[in-house]
């Protein structure tokens, strides 16, 4: 067609324009593929069905799942192809691949098999891989029957049926709405729930209810539940979305209608998973429920009166609600406060204000009182890094915006505590729960970690999606956070036990009155392929007494690669997955070479001496650049400045003991930096290797072990003697 | 109708935009207006020589006093207008006066205490720079403000002379200035002499009929001389002149009748009309006929959803003869999506919805919905702004907290909330007072105090900050006295607010207290102006004293009434567009052709950018695209600002970007590459043949030419064609075509291109381009 007209032809030369333009762009997306981040490593991202019914007693359920994910191929032994092997943090659950019509096993689907002694909720599924196991994705065990939305329904005609307390899953279709029929008699009342985000996926639902032709009657889009009594017997439509219609596999969601009586309360939610700033809740040995509910008087200024301790149950509501309690204390005690609302996944900001009454003044006027305490967020136990374009510290918030913090009284008296959400003005939001707890001091602390990761400076998040994957010679840090309960200010010594064969771990102790620790996983030089739950403690004592806590492992739910357009979300995970071994060694290995490489062999120095470590770096792939920039992680020994190690020719590195001040005894620490090395996959049955590629990646050396013995003590006269 | 050619499209562009395509935007007319009325404020074209002034107001058996005396004399002489002494930075040659001398303790120690006391010479009055320059006895860039030898000049020679002292100090304050008449009715060309009398705290009066600024709303009505003479042109309607006085403010109403008073008038449907049709009796200004159903439908289907009727819609309207059938329409319009959509599309505007970032895509939509889900429930208005103005928490999880993104600092929280909720434009009392109203600064900062304790932490969204209420007693700085300024609500004190309570809170219950004088009246004027296509008060969103309503009385009466109603919109909506007033016809009378002020007629304005894309497609029968949205989202419910960038239509009719407040920031206007976009720009030959529209899909049905035509003209006017149109249609569509190699095209393929001829002449015709 030629373009004699203007218009068109004005039009052409743009086409033009922009085709070069485009060229360029993907040119340059190309150039700055040339250099990746992270390693492969297998990731299972979606599950299909995410979930399935409970079975009765006694009974098992079998449903077909069909499993996407990266890396997620099997391994060759011996010349035989095996096939990844699906797994879950319960050992009810099991799979088993589905055979094809030859009767080979596939590697993208399998049977899985539910036990009834599996309790309903959420459970972690992995792939173990050839690489090792893979990062988890939730599996959701429920007690509704399940269907799966096998066709398009993005119109009125196409509406898929949506059963009453029977589960839909599906997944969003991008820029498009699922619609979904339901047939209501007038006055019948539904309960929409769509697990969406509380179940991993990226899908930010919007839940409309409409009529027949589809026109708007109630919309929920903040993920909550959609409550819709049906105004006259008809056919209704649910039309779900992404509030900026996203979709995709990625984008999956468990859809759920229940079918409730008028005036019945709202239905329990579906499972969620916890977000990582639950793993301080609840203290060790609290009851489930509250010893005391909050009463909500006609007058709300009125203060409820309680005494100490206090173990009470509450809620935000309605909007700008200030609950209000008085007691009685006297002067000396010391109490402390702990309230937990967001923690128990509501969106709400606690603040608490506890004030003294004065002494009543004359003519009947309206008492007074002076502030004792405010109490506001628990701080994070380590900074976490903002989602700017440089991520410089873990994207992981273990802080809270809930309130812990101690109250000493001054004067013996009556007391006020005023608590409100300081998210509460305008927000009448029945599901804004809190549990206030005022108590003697029972120090104690509550762990948490994660996978450290590099410094990254290019947007792309995916490296920090990890599974605990270990490649042979290769060393993973886990980044501890504790928060401190009560005033425990002792140190907290950090273990994992039931490690996978050929995996070793040091805990990097959590100084006194510190908050952050590290533990280091190592695998030997060639493990054997295996995998194995760990469980992760940390070990204090307080009081004389002992205390051991667990340490929850959490993760990111998915590899982000635009961090612009994207926000990384982590969660707790049900358990802490290891496997060693695998297709591939690990590009690098940096080690101390000789003593200190173990705690048997410790490097053994003088308490003030200097201490020098000697430091090797093995190289199974090319490493770029003639330095690699280093940092020291463990107690005491992360004073030492950064410093360039020269990769061909390392040197020791040299400690001052005394600068440092280390005392005498056992200790460890190791070596961080990223490297970018030249990495090339191992591909079964491919005698030539593909051509490698530049990856960036945290390189961690293997513990570094060092016995400082104290120095001998100097006589009085050898004092004298020293100039 | 004329022949329509496809290759008219090129040749003949009748300009179709209507009477305001040549002339200036509105918006920018009116922004010109405002800007020449500051300038004639700033800069009297006459050296000051009011008669009488010496014994008038400065009695002889008391001193000068440098305030209520010498200052009004300099600010009637223009030295402390903006342009002049009271300029930011410095005034002029070093010399700074505050604004129209509303800090006169600061001009006393500027005219006494800077440039080594020359400015004044207590031992040579006569030589005091401040008289040598006012009378230019000397070079000043100013040239000659004071007369010599004028009243002015013996009071200020006179305060010198004195010792050029601060005064009496037992003078009254002042309480009130009052002017007199306050409203007047003058024939074409005739002068009324305004009266300006300043009432004291302790009763006490004084004229200062010469020394008060004057100053016409409406220069094209009246004219009014420095002396308070004002004169009245032959054009007929009612404008105002604002009086000025030492901070203090009057308005004065003049009108010209455009007729004898009326005798006979519709019968009022409710109290819209009762005071309308009042005001047009008054002023002897006749009614238009009330509008046909076509008109009706079409123009309600417009301002309540943004959409015009289909043709299925239009005929079934047409077709039912119950007398409700107006009321019926009007609440199934207000039930619809459309309604929230478009009102939607609105507000999003103006709380400033954009994208700036792509990090911002989930916040405006999320924004986007809430402002959609509140209108689509129907939540109170109060509600409403309540949220939004107290809102805490992240945005995913509460959308309104996204006003707080796009408006960060205080200043602009508390200057967006005052125009947008208010119609108060404070901005001015942020350094001064306000030139043309009572705002003071403290009035400015008191207002700020209500945002003093909006606590922000980061989130993980780039740019996006979670909101809580910061513990704290609420407070501002008034950063040109140092005074802690507690909540004030522009006038009203709010008293101690406890640390621990959000005193957004506490401005939100003063929005809704019944003796708010703006909060009602601000929104229903500003739903006035969408309905009636010019508001009560004019910027809709510029409610003061000095800028009265054209209808008071209707004015306060829509107020009450939605105060009544516990703020409902739908309600409003409706009262609006169901009452007689609305549903007068476009078309004027001999003698109400030149009302703009009175509704006698319907205003007829041009589609709004999105509601034009949208009728377009809905006429050819075709659909947009928008980036990322599903396929079939009409543009009046895309959820921000971005996709103007990516539609060259959006942009050519105005769409706004987001970036201020202002209604103004549409653009309403019309203009020459409007004309040629739809004449011939890619997009809307596209739809005009687009597989599957609707010329396509009639030239394949069996539906014969008149009825073919009869669906085209539902689609685009909602209403059938005359006997005249369809002869003429028929004859169009019926008409053979040649091919580019001269060869008679085929018969439906004829047929189809005719239609898309017939189509694309009807999208360029004024009656659809507008909403009448």
């Amino acid at each position: 067609m030629s373009h004699s007209n203007p218009v068109r032809r004005f039009a052409s030369r743009w086409c033009g324009v922009w085709s070069f333009a485009l060229l360029l762009a993907a040119v340059s997306v190309a150039d700055l593929r040339a250099q990746s981040v992270c390693l492969p490593l297998p990731r299972l991202l979606t599950l299909v069905p995410a979930g399935a019914q409970k079975p009765r007693e006694g009974g098992t359920t079998t449903v077909e799942v069909k499993v996407t994910g990266e890396a997620l191929d099997g391994w060759d032994a011996g010349g035989e192809t095996v096939l990844p092997r699906l797994l879950f943090s319960h050992p009810g659950l099991t799979a088993t691949p589905v055979l094809s019509a030859e009767g080979k096993g596939e590697k993208d689907r399998f049977l899985v098999s539910i036990a009834s002694d599996v309790p309903p909720g959420l459970h972690d599924a992995r792939m173990m891989t050839g690489l090792g196991v893979s990062s988890p994705r939730v599996f959701t065990v429920g007690l509704h029957p399940e269907t799966l939305r096998t066709a398009a329904n993005t119109t009125s005609a196409t509406a898929f049926p949506l059963g009453l307390g029977m589960v839909c899953n599906a997944q969003a279709t991008a820029q498009a709405a699922d619609y979904y029929r339901l047939e209501l008699q007038q006055g019948q009342r539904v309960v929409v729930d769509c697990a969406a985000r509380g179940i991993e996926s990226k899908l930010r639902p919007v839940l409309i209810l409409a009529d027949a032709t589809g026109a708007d009657l109630v919309a929920e889009r903040r993920g909550g539940l959609l409550d819709f009594t049906a105004p006259a017997t008809a056919t209704y439509l649910v039309k779900l979305h992404d509030l900026s219609f996203q979709g995709g596999p990625e984008c999956y969601y468990r859809l759920l209608a229940h079918d409730l009586p008028a005036g019945a309360p709202l239905p329990e939610r579906q499972a969620a998973v916890a977000p990582v700033l639950a793993f301080s809740w609840p203290p060790p040995g609290l009851p489930a429920k509250a010893a005391v509910e909050e009463i909500e008087g006609s007058d709300p200024s009125a203060a409820q009166q309680v005494t100490l301790p206090l173990d009470l149950g509450g809620r935000f509501f309605p909007a700008a609600d200030v609950d209000s309690f008085e007691f009685e204390a006297t002067a000396g005690e010391v109490w402390w406060i702990e309230v937990a609302s967001e923690r128990l996944a509501a969106p709400t900001n606690p603040a608490i204000v506890v004030e003294r009454r004065l002494p009543a003044p004359s003519g009947g006027a309206p008492a007074t009182f002076e502030d004792v305490a405010e109490l506001s967020d628990i701080a994070a136990p380590i900074k976490p890094s903002t989602n700017h374009y440089a991520y410089d510290g873990p994207p992981y918030e273990a802080g809270s915006a809930d309130c812990l913090g101690r109250l000493e009284i001054k004067e013996t008296g009556t007391h006020r505590l005023q608590i409100r959400d300081l998210f509460g003005g305008t927000r009448d939001e029945p599901e804004a729960i809190y549990r206030l707890l005022i108590r003697k001091a029972q120090p104690d602390f509550a762990l948490v970690c994660w996978p450290l990761h590099m410094e990254l400076r290019n947007g792309d998040r995916a490296a920090l999606s990890k599974p605990l994957a270990l490649r042979g010679g290769g060393t993973v840090s886990l980044e501890v956070a504790a928060i401190r309960r009560d005033g425990f200010d002792g140190p907290i010594e950090l273990a994992v036990s039931g490690l996978p064969e050929g995996v070793g771990a040091t805990g990097l102790r959590i100084p006194a009155g510190a908050t952050r620790g590290q533990i280091l996983l190592t695998a030997a030089e060639s493990p054997p392929r295996n995998l194995a739950s760990v469980s992760i403690t940390g070990r204090g004592t307080a009081d004389g007494e002992a205390l051991e806590r667990p340490c929850r492992l959490a993760g990111q739910c998915w590899p982000i690669r635009d961090g612009w357009s994207e926000i990384p979300f982590p969660r707790l995970l049900a358990d802490a997955t290891i496997s060693a071994g695998g297709s591939e060694p690990s590009p690098l290995t940096l080690r101390t070479t000789g003593a200190g490489a173990t705690a048997a062999m410790a490097l053994e120095a003088v308490e003030g001496s200097t201490v020098s470590v000697p430091l090797e770096l093995v190289q199974r792939a090319g490493v770029q650049g003639a330095t690699l920039q280093m940092r020291v992680i463990g107690p005491g020994f992360d004073q030492i400045p950064g410093f360039e190690f020269d990769v061909a020719a390392p040197k020791a590195l040299a400690i001052d003991l005394a600068k440092l001040k280390i005392p005498p005894g056992d200790h460890a620490f190791a070596l961080v930096t990223s490297a970018v090395t030249k990495y090339a996959p191992v591909v079964a049955g491919q005698a030539t290797p593909p051509a490698p590629t530049d990856i960036a990646e945290i390189l961690v050396s293997t513990p570094i072990h060092v016995r400082v013995t104290p120095a001998l003590p100097v006589s009085p006269a050898a004092k004298e003697a020293t100039p | 109708m004329a022949p329509y050619r496809r290759d008219a499209r090129h040749s003949a562009p009748s300009l179709p935009l209507g009477s305001t395509l040549a002339g200036i935007p509105p918006s920018a007319a009116r922004v010109g207006r405002w800007l020449l009325a500051v300038m004639l404020a700033i800069l009297p074209l006459a050296p000051f020589a009011a008669p009488a002034l010496a014994a008038s107001i400065v009695p002889p058996e008391r001193a000068v006093s440098f305030t209520a005396d010498v200052v009004p004399i300099l600010t009637k002489a223009g030295c402390n207008m903006g342009a002049c002494h009271a300029k930011a930075g410095g005034g002029q040659n070093g010399f700074q006066l505050s604004l129209l001398g509303f800090q006169p303790d600061e001009d006393y120690d500027h005219l006494l205490k800077e440039a080594r006391g020359r400015r004044v010479s207590t031992a040579a009055p006569e030589q005091s720079l401040l008289l040598l320059k006012a009378t230019a006895s000397v070079p000043h860039g100013g040239g000659q403000r004071i007369a010599p030898d004028s009243d002015a000049h013996r009071v200020l020679l006179r305060w010198i002379g004195e010792g050029a002292g601060l005064g009496p100090e037992d003078l009254p304050a002042l309480d009130k200035l009052i002017v007199e008449p306050a409203g007047m009715t003058l024939a074409p060309g005739a002068s009324q002499a305004l009266r300006a009398i300043a009432r004291h705290v302790d009763g006490s009066t004084r004229d200062v009929t010469a020394l008060a600024l004057y100053e016409s709303n409406d220069r094209a009505r009246a004219e009014v001389d420095g002396a308070g003479l004002v004169t009245v042109s032959s054009i007929p309607g009612t404008a105002a002149v604002m009086v000025r006085f030492q901070g203090q403010v009057a308005v004065a109403t003049c009108t010209v009748p455009h007729g004898p008073s009326l005798a006979e008038l519709p019968t009022p449907r409710n109290f819209i009309d009762e005071h309308v049709f009042e005001r047009c009796r008054a002023v002897g200004v006749p009614l238009s006929p009330e509008c046909d159903d076509a008109t009706f439908l079409r123009r309600v289907s417009l301002d309540v959803t943004g959409s015009i009727p289909t043709a299925a819609e239009a005929e079934a309207f047409l077709a039912d003869s119950a007398p409700d059938k107006r009321e019926r329409l009007v609440d199934r319009l207000l039930a619809s999506p459309g309604y929230a959509d478009w009102f939607a599309n609105k507000w999003t505007a103006l709380l400033k919805n954009r994208r700036d970032d792509a990090s911002d895509t989930v916040s405006n939509f999320a924004f986007h919905s809430w402002v959609r889900d509140s209108l689509l429930a129907n939540k109170p208005y109060d509600r409403f702004v309540r949220e939004l103005l107290a809102a805490t928490g992240t945005i995913v999880e509460n959308p309104p907290v996204a006003w707080y993104k796009r408006v960060k600092e205080p200043k602009d929280q508390i200057e967006d909330v005052a125009q947008l909720f208010l119609g108060v434009r404070i901005g001015c009392a942020q350094c001064h007072h306000h030139p043309f109203e009572r705002w003071s600064q403290n009035d400015y900062h008191g207002l700020a105090a209500y945002f003093s304790q909006v606590g922000r932490r980061s989130t993980s969204t780039r740019g996006e900050d979670l909101i809580f209420h910061k513990r704290g007693v609420a407070a501002a700085v008034n950063p040109k006295t140092s005074a802690k300024i507690s909540p004030s609500a522009l006038g009203t004190p709010e008293g101690p607010i406890p640390a621990d309570e959000d005193p957004r809170l506490r401005l939100a219950d003063w929005l809704v207290r019944p003796d708010n004088p703006f909060f009602a009246r601000a929104l229903v004027n500003r739903y006035w102006k969408h309905f009636l296509g010019r508001g009560l008060v004019e910027p809709e969103d510029d409610l003061r004293d000095t800028n009265p309503p054209t209808n008071p009385a209707l004015l306060d009466g829509l107020a009450e009434s939605f105060r009544q109603s516990k703020y409902d919109l739908k309600r409003l909506v409706r009262t609006i567009v169901l009452s007689r007033t609305y549903q007068t016809s476009a078309v004027p009378l001999e003698g109400n052709a030149d009302d703009l002020q009175h509704f006698s007629h319907f205003l007829p304005r041009r589609l709004p950018a999105e509601v034009l894309l949208d009728s377009i497609d809905a006429v050819t029968g075709s659909s947009t695209t928008f980036a990322n949205l599903p396929a079939g989202t009409r543009a009046i419910a895309l959820p921000d600002t971005s996709y103007n960038r990516s539609s060259p239509f959006l942009q050519v009719f105005g769409r706004p970007d987001g970036q201020s407040v202002c209604e103004c920031e549409r653009v309403q206007s019309s203009s020459l590459s409007q004309s040629l976009h739809l004449l011939s720009a890619a997009d809307i030959k596209g739809k005009l043949s687009a597989d599957g529209g609707r010329a396509d899909r009639l030239s394949k049905d069996n539906s014969t030419d008149p009825e073919r035509i009869r669906e085209v003209f539902l689609a685009t006017f909602a209403r059938l064609p005359t006997d005249a149109e369809m002869a003429q249609a028929v004859g169009v569509i019926a008409e053979p075509r040649p091919s580019p190699d001269g060869q008679p095209l085929p018969e439906p393929q004829a047929r189809r291109e005719n239609l898309e001829d017939l189509l694309w002449a009807l999208l360029n015709a004024k009656e659809f381009l507008f909403n009448h």
